[in-house]
């Protein structure tokens, strides 16, 4: 394995199952990432108050305080920060829960090795693309609308609200990518790293999203337009 | 664990049905009773040589007594429904719990296995891993015997096999053999012997006794964990007190702790794993031994005293019965 560029970075592991905790620590630390292992809920918030981390591999159900607690804090305090969960919960509601409350994906147990390493990995590539397009360019403006990346803070006329992490990671491909037809498939895989198969309502939903917030009529949209049997286009000019 | 399932709402909904009831019985009579005036005058005016008799008082009290048989129904439903609702809460938290159980030591197998094939692992650590999958299959077959000795012991077709063991020295064994396999320092377990007597026990079931009441104190403890056994020989019985200084149980709960499923939630340790079928095993353990488990606590904070009574072993007429029954 190990062919990947994102060598010593800092991993929290949030799972109180010792024997999962130690495979999962063995072969992150083969991968070259530097992990640290939290045993409860409590634990993980006192050591992500503490420490930078670049993931989070959270599990559930944990002691004191649950994975979506945990995840909830953590996406209050910072939220660009990738949170993968691993859970024995196989539920619809629970998958839908996480990713409410700010998970990035979501694998359940039993899980195949290679796979969580993958998903790993596009995580911390996602990431990183993230921080250097923020770092180039914190602040957005287009119409009466601007874009805080770095806080996710946004202003449509007068009118402040924050967008989630997705919300947010969509916009700044649409941004990067202006001008050009986008396919449905093509913003699955780069933005959310699913399976464009099963999941293609989910742009839907997020493109309908956008629109709400920073388009003046949401019906006829201006900027995020529609290219039949294509995909979308971002045209902020 | 999910928090515990409340009946408010279904009481609320169940007193909406009853006010709605009543409305409808009001309505019953007050069309009956004007009815009844409306027939008198229509009669009066139509035909006055009908001679109309004083109001027949029989379909109205056979109405009344109707409509009070159905709301007792509605209320022996309305029982049934809460009982089934608290049921379905509690197994499907136990399904989630047992998911959780089940699939945790399998993903840490599966993944050492991926772990020894996809890479070059030194030798000393594919030892601990095998160590390490050897006590997850162990933790998966204690799982799955202990429901499945559950059901045989519902069933009444638990395999037994009674033997006669000096009580002061059987349990401070088995007490010394359960402290060892979850590796408990040497101060945390204090056992106090007074007199000895014969008791008459399946050596396994009594393993499982305190294999979990072990567990659960300390589950439900939050540090610096201490267990005093105190094994009392007594001319009928022997009677053995465990107590531990965990979290302690709320009166209230210590009633519902031995029911099968049922599972306590504490804000002080929340999130506690475990199936809810462990004290409820036990109970049918020491009921099938022809003895008493009890629960006792101050309340939170104050630790966790069991109570079991087993009788003394003193003629051959049980070692038959019990002989028998495994035949």
């Amino acid at each position: 394995m190990q062919n990947h560029n994102f060598e010593n970075a800092n991993i929290l592991l949030v799972e109180d199952e010792e024997s999962l905790a130690k495979g999962l620590e063995y072969n992150l630390s083969e991968e070259g990432y530097l992990v640290d292992i939290a045993k409860d809920g409590k634990q993980a918030i006192e050591m992500f108050d503490k420490k930078e981390y670049d993931l989070i591999v959270l599990d559930i159900m944990l002691p004191y305080k649950n994975g979506f607690e945990v995840a909830d804090y953590v996406r209050k305090k910072n939220p660009q920060m990738p949170i993968l969960m691993l859970t024995a919960r196989t539920s619809v509601d629970d998958r839908v829960k996480g990713l409410e409350v700010g998970a990035d994906d979501y694998i359940t147990k039993p899980f195949h090795l290679k796979e969580l390493l993958l998903r790993i990995e596009g995580m911390l590539r996602r990431k990183s693309w993230y921080t250097k397009a923020v770092n180039t360019s914190p602040v957005y403006k287009f119409g009466n609308n601007e874009i805080n990346f770095e806080t996710l803070r946004c202003r449509h006329r007068k009118h402040d609200f924050q967008l989630t992490h997705f919300e947010a990671m969509l916009m700044k491909y649409l941004i990067e990518n202006k001008g050009r037809i986008i396919s449905r498939k093509e913003l699955l895989e780069n933005v959310w790293n699913l399976n464009p198969e099963v999941e293609t309502r989910t742009v839907d939903i997020f493109i309908s999203r956008l629109r709400k917030y920073f388009e003046e009529d949401p019906s006829n949209p201006v900027y995020f337009k529609s290219v039949r049997s294509s995909g979308y286009i971002f045209e902020p000019d | 664990m999910r928090k515990p399932f409340s009946t408010a709402k279904n009481l609320i909904i169940f007193i909406i049905a009853q006010l709605f009831w009543l409305a409808l019985v009001g309505l019953w009579i007050y069309w009956y009773v004007s009815n009844y005036l409306i027939f008198e005058k229509v009669g009066e005016t139509v035909s006055p040589q009908i001679n109309i008799q004083t109001p027949e008082v029989f379909p109205f009290v056979g109405g009344l007594i109707l409509l009070v048989a159905l709301s007792f129904t509605m209320v022996l439903i309305f029982r049934h429904l809460n009982l089934q609702i608290r049921l379905t809460s509690l197994y499907d938290n136990f399904i989630a719990n047992i998911t959780h159980e089940l699939k945790s030591p399998l993903s840490s197998i599966q993944l050492y296995l991926e772990t020894l094939r996809s890479r070059d692992v030194p030798l000393d650590k594919q030892k601990e891993f095998i160590e390490q999958m050897l006590r997850d299959t162990s933790r998966l077959q204690n799982l799955i015997n202990s429901i499945l000795e559950i059901s045989a012991l519902e069933s009444k077709k638990q395999k037994t096999n009674f033997v006669v063991k000096p009580a002061a020295e059987f349990i401070p064994k088995v007490l010394k053999d359960a402290a060892a396999n979850f590796r408990l320092a040497d101060d945390v377990l204090i056992i106090n012997t007074n007199g000895n007597n014969n008791i008459l026990v399946d050596e396994h079931s009594i393993r499982m006794v305190f294999d979990n009441l072990i567990d659960n104190s300390i589950k439900y403890c939050n540090d610096n964990l201490k267990i005093w056994v105190n094994i009392d020989c007594k001319e009928n019985q022997v009677e053995i007190d465990f107590r531990d200084n965990g979290i302690g149980i709320e009166p209230k709960e210590q009633k519902n702790i031995f029911k099968k499923f049922y599972r306590i939630y504490d804000d002080d340790i929340p999130n506690v794993k475990g199936t809810g079928l462990g004290l409820y095993w036990i109970k049918g353990i020491i009921k099938n031994h022809n003895g008493k488990i009890s629960v006792f606590s101050e309340g939170k904070r104050k630790g966790t005293t069991f109570k079991i009574i087993l009788p003394v072993y003193k003629n051959k007429k049980l070692l038959k019965k019990s002989s028998a029954k495994e035949d």
